[in-house]
């Protein structure tokens, strides 16, 4: 590699680190405590326990609606959700209107036997552990920043792989010369801990990025394939009177035979249309659990309307939530996910220390050590 | 890149163990995803595997440096 495309990524690399750094520390920070917040919210209390009923059978989703109805009067339901991890409870999503904004969603959980209120849902230090990670509080542009400066994550450990070649090859793999200044010592741990996570930190920042899309991929959905599903109810007005959820269930069921009913979403919210329910429907396997399929009912009469896959970009979105939390492989995965997250910390704040180190040295009258340890062009 | 065997030898002694280490984690987080159980005990061992390389690097350095100080300590 020739001085000059050595320089060349080496200026990609060191600038696009360091528009990234302060954000991408905030992510690292705030993703640590999330990828436990199961775990944190039930020792803080913040977790709803479902009541024991051995054997008991589960309340209808019609009683589970009145339960949620009657624990905010005056307001309306937007979705009902159903976590396959959580059998003992179902989640409600009550708003002031169908289409409410999504910071005024009051999210409670109910108990799927004796639809008991158990508590509210997403509150505490979690939450806003959440909102920082996701948006910085900003809304939609904090998530749109957030996914740019993912992008530059993404350029920085390409380049970063670029620039391992002329750093390392003269040293045997996992080399830390100790015997050499502490600046160098760093830069040998910043180049190994780097190289031996890079995957692992592409694919969360990549899937991080896809996750901040989300909105925008789900009003594609809505624009284009939620639109043809719906064309043939066009001026249709809403529903006057919802048909019953227990007939919305089993009609959703019927039409997705060996498929459960992940959540629904009422007539009018953001994820279906005026005049229709939206049942998504997951599959039972690790895989099919994640690639929900829409079924559009009428919202009157509960007939089924239309049912179609998600088309392969929200697939992707879908796929990429798991591979973005690290919660899909039990609790060692998640003590690794967080060994990984410190380790990219520990990369980001060498990589600031590197900078700023090799900047005093190049200071006039200093002896510019970093240039004499320069990778040797060929 | 310039096809000499010599450089070639070079690039995979350099690229080998990272390659591996990146191919492990992609299998990991794939196996979890796609196989359940199964997938999770393979996602266990191949993803924390880069986590296990720096510790392992981590011990050896610090047994070298007690190493080290206890020849020094003993020479005197």
């Amino acid at each position: 590699m020739k001085a000059r495309t050595v320089r060349l990524w080496s200026l990609v690399h060191t600038w696009t680190s360091l528009i990234s750094t302060v954000f991408l520390l905030l992510l690292c920070l705030t993703g640590l405590p999330l990828i436990f917040h199961h775990e944190i919210d039930e020792l803080l209390g913040y977790a709803p326990q479902p009541e024991a009923h051995a054997g008991a059978a589960r309340a209808t989703s019609q009683a589970v609606a009145d339960a949620a109805l009657a624990a905010d009067p005056g307001h309306v339901l937007q979705y009902i959700s159903w976590d396959k991890d959580e059998p003992g409870i179902v989640t409600a999503f009550t708003n002031s209107a169908v289409d409410g904004l999504p910071d005024n969603t009051t999210v409670r959980a109910f108990d799927a036997v004796s639809t008991k209120l158990l508590g509210p849902v997403g509150v505490g230090p979690m939450l806003i552990m959440l909102k920082l990670h996701t948006d910085m509080f900003a809304g939609q542009p904090g998530k749109l920043f957030l996914g740019g400066m993912g992008l530059l994550f993404a350029v920085a450990i390409v380049s970063g792989v670029v620039l391992y070649w002329p750093f390392t090859r003269r040293l045997r793999f996992a080399t830390i010369r100790d015997s050499a200044a502490r600046r160098v010592r760093w830069l040998d741990w910043h180049n190994l801990i780097g190289v031996v996570t890079v995957a692992w930190a592409l694919v969360v920042g990549l899937t991080g990025v896809v996750n901040t899309w989300a909105e925008l991929m789900l009003n594609q959905w809505k624009a284009t394939e939620l639109a043809s599903m719906v064309a043939p109810y066009a001026g249709k007005p809403p529903p006057v009177h919802l048909a019953s959820l227990d007939d919305v269930v089993a009609r959703a069921r019927q039409a997705a035979p060996g498929m459960e009913v992940a959540f629904i979403a009422f007539p009018g919210t953001p994820f279906t249309s005026s005049h229709h329910f939206a049942a998504f429907m997951r599959g039972d396997t690790a895989l099919t659990a994640r690639l929900l399929k829409p079924v559009l009912l009428d919202g009157e009469t509960g007939q089924v309307a239309d049912a179609r896959a998600l088309p392969l970009y929200l697939q992707a979105l879908l796929i990429s939530q798991p591979l973005h939390f690290g919660d899909y492989g039990g609790m060692p995965l998640k003590v690794i996910w967080a060994a990984l997250d410190l380790l990219t910390i520990v990369v980001i704040g060498s990589g600031l220390y590197l900078w700023l180190a090799r900047r005093r040295k190049r200071a006039p009258g200093r002896t510019n050590a970093f240039a004499r340890r320069a990778p040797v062009p060929s | 890149m310039h096809g000499s065997p010599d450089r070639s030898r070079l690039w995979i002694r350099v690229f080998a163990a990272p390659i591996v280490l990146a191919v492990s984690t992609l299998t990991g987080l794939l196996a979890a995803l796609l196989w359940e159980t199964a997938g999770q005990y393979v996602a266990w061992v191949t993803v924390g595997a880069p986590v296990l390389v720096i510790a392992w690097v981590w011990v050896r350095r610090r047994s070298d440096k007690i190493g080290r100080f206890s020849r020094a300590r003993a020479g005197k």
